[in-house]
């Protein structure tokens, strides 16, 4: 399977190639963040920075948006919403494929369906609803809506991966004597650990990169998340320089890249149905 | 004056869940708040659309607090559309801010009229007797008869200059149209770009002070409904602009790169903004003798006075506010000499107290020649038009600047967008 | 091991009460109806008013409605979102397949999927800036294209139709790949380790087995990742509006900035409502059919 034969040879290729492609703007980021920021023109965002600058103005931008302070909270709802979505939208994904309840499809559409609104319409109505039931400015109230807000997925995720478990593992744990409720979480959620976790984690980083529901529901900066402070260097009135903005977007992105980096390492290794079938 | 008891108990619950670095207790009587030495500070909150002014929000409340014993806490939004949206939804509920920034012209007149706002006319009738504001501000603050809010900052409009560029080519800020001109030119020919051509969010710019270099009266009128956008007065400025543009005097408008990255570094050579603009070169460390401003001369030689574009931002407190003492006390105190001093210092920018020590002498010069009688005040564009049409015309505009031979097209959609909106409110 | 039959054969025998069913599906219900079908239902009431977000909306019939029809903003709007959902679908879906499909089973693997995945780390906002920045006249896209020779070099990019709406479909497209690569890798775990080594070693009719089996096999995946992609791209909001606001003029608007900028921009709530209603209607239709039809296709089959 390891030997590199020209196609195996090609592959790499091609791969590195694109990679590199994809890579470009990112070397921008990078470049530009380091670069002090009075160094920065305009017109030399190619050019690698004569001194490093990074350290400066990430303090620039943590002294101008104090983000340093909204990342505890921004971790606590892009840990515990999603982690409450995966688990609310695997439960609907089985009852809807598992359990073959009347009209799967209706519910299915329901559940999924919240991913349709657009986000800008929710915003009025759902201050004025915060307003008027405390939840405005509240970690709780955040993590309801963010919660809301990842169901769709997941309920689309586990539903189809759900659906393509054979039965056979279903009727065996009726034969058994299990209960539903000890079929889904015992049997059916183990089996779909890597599709869990992948769900977690697209939304880990949807979620960690919110900017409007936080700056909409919360008021404090101690309750709203990150990027509504990044948000503040960039403005007309006394913004921040690219770097500064730049350097700030890195420190605030930093947890989701490495998040993504632990999880590869998962993924290489994740369950496959066929070793299922075999236990 | 009354709080509601449900406001209270909202606060309270905010309070507790929200902020522990408050240090001391939230004031619930009037009693408290008026007595500063002996009781804990009141903390205000402050709602504002300039999030990047957060820090110099935070560093006035610390003046506040020692000098009233008014602590303020900013709340700072950096979308100044959601801002909007949220602080009229506010109005509805019981989350009231205790002070917020708000916009003169059309939206103040729209939240008078719902009774949201709470009347300032008292504070503006001291502030007049002891100089401390002016009559040529207050008309932006009064609605019917009164006043409400107070400013938070005023800015004039004028054009910020390189001038190691002009010292270059051995050229002199302006006094006439034609002059301006002609340094233009010259620029042109030695390879600089003359003028900054703003982006859509200030694409309103150059149409302004072109059309009251020409004819503030019809500005006026465009803005209260009176005149239309197909008037021959603006056609023709629509016209001049395009030759300019043609003429290559203007930079793209697609450049992303910072206004004040590109005055700095000479890729081009005038820029005009509002004098709040000082802070943002000071921003990119521009040594102060490298830049310079000059007030932008008439095009209209037979104007009897000078047009300058003006803009001021209110801070107002609603009806209904929590703390509302407290609130008001805190705009009396910003109208004093010493916190408009002070703000003038960290923003590089005037307030509207005349007595206030300006940053520089330059931004002095410019607040004495502006609030003076040889200049005519004109409310900036993006205050004076109705939302709606706001929305069209800046879209509209933005397409001219990189299409400008559209300009007939652009004039009849921003005009019909107005004629709709005139139709149903009464042109004033 | 025998093979395991992955796809079960309809129709599915009533394995459980609906009324046992209940406890699960009704959380998910519950909060989706509670945070959105909620306020959606009072956008679909504003739609029908004339309101500015003061006082108390005025009740105006279907006349927001009849604007829509007649009014040339919202022309451009469904031509660019048209636009988007085509180009934003097709692009990183099929880019996102290759790639997973090209590095999945290999060693180190992962690495050479991460440059795919870091974009997707990043805020909309951050990558509309870095995107402004290549794009803008003079900026690095235009440097790249004078190195290769490709005339174009100093045209603004974001400036005129339809160039502004197909460069940002390549910067959204560029985010999203690493995304669909993943769900996609996610999704060839679910095909047999025999298939894939049979279609690596046997070079030649790689592509059919490609098509005739791993595809297939990989259907409750490309489900999900093209279902989602739909939903996406019709919602596409913060890269536009930070990029060009949909301007200049309306060149670039979509149904999403045009409710956003009508409604927060303009003060026309009302008008603004009755678009995100179109847009919504159209997502909802557009992924309802598109995954009906797949859960019939996936029936048909078994």
């Amino acid at each position: 399977m390891n030997r590199l034969g020209w196609a195996g040879v090609l592959r790499r290729a091609v791969l590195i190639a694109a990679g590199l492609a994809w890579l470009v703007p990112i070397y921008l980021l990078v470049v530009n963040a380091v670069r002090p920021s009075a160094a920065f023109t305009g017109t030399n965002e190619w050019t690698l920075p004569s001194s490093f600058g990074l350290f400066e103005n990430v303090a620039t931008a943590e002294q101008a948006s104090g983000l340093a302070g909204s990342l505890a909270s921004t971790a606590l709802y892009s840990i515990v919403s999603p982690a409450l979505a995966v688990v609310i939208g695997a439960l609907a994904g089985f009852g809807v494929s598992v359990l073959q309840p009347r009209r799967p499809f209706f519910w299915f559409m329901v559940a999924f369906g919240g991913a349709v609104f657009p986000a800008q319409m929710l915003l009025v109505p759902l201050f004025v609803a915060y307003a008027q039931l405390n939840l405005y400015n509240t970690p709780q109230g955040l993590v309801i809506v963010y919660t809301a807000l990842s169901v769709p997925l997941a309920a689309l995720v586990l539903r189809n991966f759900f659906g393509g478990v054979p039965p056979h593992l279903f009727q065996a744990a009726q034969i058994d004597g299990a209960s539903l409720w000890t079929t889904f979480w015992r049997i059916y959620m183990p089996v779909a650990w890597s599709a869990l976790v992948a769900v977690f984690i697209l939304e880990f980083t949807f979620i960690w990169n919110d900017l409007l529901f936080g700056l909409t529901l919360a008021s404090s900066n101690s309750v709203r998340p990150v990027m509504p402070a990044l948000a503040s260097l960039q403005s007309a009135y006394g913004g921040s320089t690219i770097p500064v903005v730049l350097a700030g977007g890195i420190v605030a992105s930093l947890p989701p890249v490495v998040v993504f980096l632990a999880a590869q390492r998962f993924f290489a290794r994740g369950l496959t149905l066929s070793q299922v079938a075999e236990a | 004056m009354t709080r509601s008891n449900v406001t209270h108990t909202t606060r309270q619950k905010l309070a507790a869940v929200a902020l522990s670095l408050v240090p001391g207790a939230i004031g619930l009587n009037a009693v408290a708040t008026n007595t500063a030495q002996a009781a804990p500070a009141t903390t205000i909150k402050l709602y504002n659309d300039k999030g990047a002014w957060d820090k110099y929000f935070a560093a006035v409340g610390n003046l506040a607090k020692k000098d009233i014993g008014v602590a303020v806490q900013p709340v700072g939004y950096t979308n100044e559309d959601t801002y909007d949206a949220l602080i009229d939804a506010s109005f509805r509920t019981h989350i009231k801010p205790n002070v917020f920034t708000w916009h003169t012209g059309a939206q103040l007149q729209e939240v008078v009229k719902q009774g949201d706002l709470a009347s300032t006319s008292s504070i503006w009738k001291q502030g007049i007797a002891d100089g401390d504001l002016t009559t040529g501000v207050e008309k932006y603050y009064t609605v019917d008869g009164r006043q409400y809010c107070v400013p938070l900052y005023v800015s004039y409009y004028v054009m910020y200059y390189n001038k190691d560029i002009f010292a270059k080519y051995h050229l002199a800020p302006p006094s006439t149209w034609a002059e301006l001109l002609q340094v233009a030119k010259t620029l042109k020919q030695h390879g600089v770009t003359p003028f900054y051509a703003t982006d859509v969010l200030f694409s309103f710019l150059w149409f302004e002070q072109l059309l009251v270099g020409s004819n503030p009266t019809l500005y006026n009128n465009l803005e209260s409904g009176k005149a239309s956008y197909l008037s021959p007065g603006v056609v023709a400025v629509m016209k001049e602009w395009r030759t300019l543009i043609d003429d290559g005097y203007f930079t793209n408008p697609a450049i992303t790169t910072a206004p004040q990255v590109l005055l700095k570094t000479g890729a081009v050579a005038m820029e005009p903004w509002g004098t709040w603009f000082t802070g943002n070169m000071k921003l990119v460390d521009a040594p102060p003798s490298s830049y310079g401003m000059f007030v932008i001369p008439p095009e209209n030689t037979h104007l009897a006075k000078v047009p300058m574009i003006f803009e001021t931002g209110p801070i107002c407190v609603p009806t209904g506010a929590p703390d509302m003492s407290a609130d008001m006390k805190f705009l009396k105190w910003w109208t004093t000499p010493a916190p408009e001093s002070y703000w003038a210092s960290v923003t590089s920018d005037t307030g509207a107290d005349p007595k206030a020590a300006a940053p520089s002498a330059s931004i002095a010069a410019i607040d004495k020649y502006a609030s003076g009688p040889k200049v005519q005040v004109v409310n900036r564009y993006y205050e004076a038009t109705p939302a709606p049409i706001l929305n069209t015309a800046l879209s509209e505009l933005g397409a001219f600047m990189v299409n400008p031979n559209s300009y007939m097209s652009d004039l009849k959609t921003i005009q019909a967008t107005a004629a709709q909106y005139w139709s149903s409110h009464s042109a004033s | 091991m025998a093979r395991v039959r992955l796809a079960p054969r309809s129709p599915k025998p009533q394995v459980a009460k609906p009324l046992a069913t209940a406890p699960f599906i009704a959380p998910a219900v519950l909060v989706v109806v509670a945070l959105m079908y909620l306020p959606f239902l009072y956008s679909v009431y504003i739609s029908f008013t004339s309101y500015n977000g003061l006082g108390a909306p005025r009740w105006d019939g279907i006349a927001n409605y009849v604007q829509l029809f007649h009014d040339p903003e919202m022309a451009d709007a469904i031509r660019n979102t048209a636009v988007w959902v085509a180009g934003g679908v097709v692009v990183p879906v099929v880019l996102g397949l290759g790639l997973a499909v090209l590095t999945y089973g290999m060693r180190h693997g992962p690495w050479y999927r991460l440059p795919f995945l870091l974009p997707y780390a990043m805020s909309g906002a951050g990558i509309a800036v870095i995107w402004g920045f290549i794009l803008q006249p003079g900026g690095a896209f235009g440097d790249i294209l004078k190195l290769l020779g490709i005339p174009g070099s100093s045209t603004a990019w974001l400036s005129y139709w339809p160039d502004s709406t197909l460069a940002m479909v390549v910067a959204s497209a560029w985010q999203a790949t690493g995304v669909n690569c993943l769900l996609f890798v996610v999704g060839l775990q679910a095909v047999p380790v025999a298939v894939l080594e049979a279609a690596e070693i046997d070079g030649a009719k790689a592509f059919t087995k490609f098509v005739r089996v791993t595809l297939p096999l990989l259907r409750p995946m490309t489900i999900v990742v093209v279902g989602l992609a739909i939903v996406g791209t019709l919602k596409t909001f913060d890269i536009v509006w930070v990029m060009t606001q949909g301007g200049p003029g309306y060149t670039s608007t979509t149904l999403a900035t045009a409710m956003y900028s009508q409604t927060f921009v303009a003060n026309s709530y009302g008008y603004g409502a009755a678009i995100a209603v179109l847009l919504t209607v159209v997502t909802g239709l557009a992924s309802a059919t598109y995954l009906k039809q797949q859960v019939q296709v996936g029936a048909a089959k078994r």
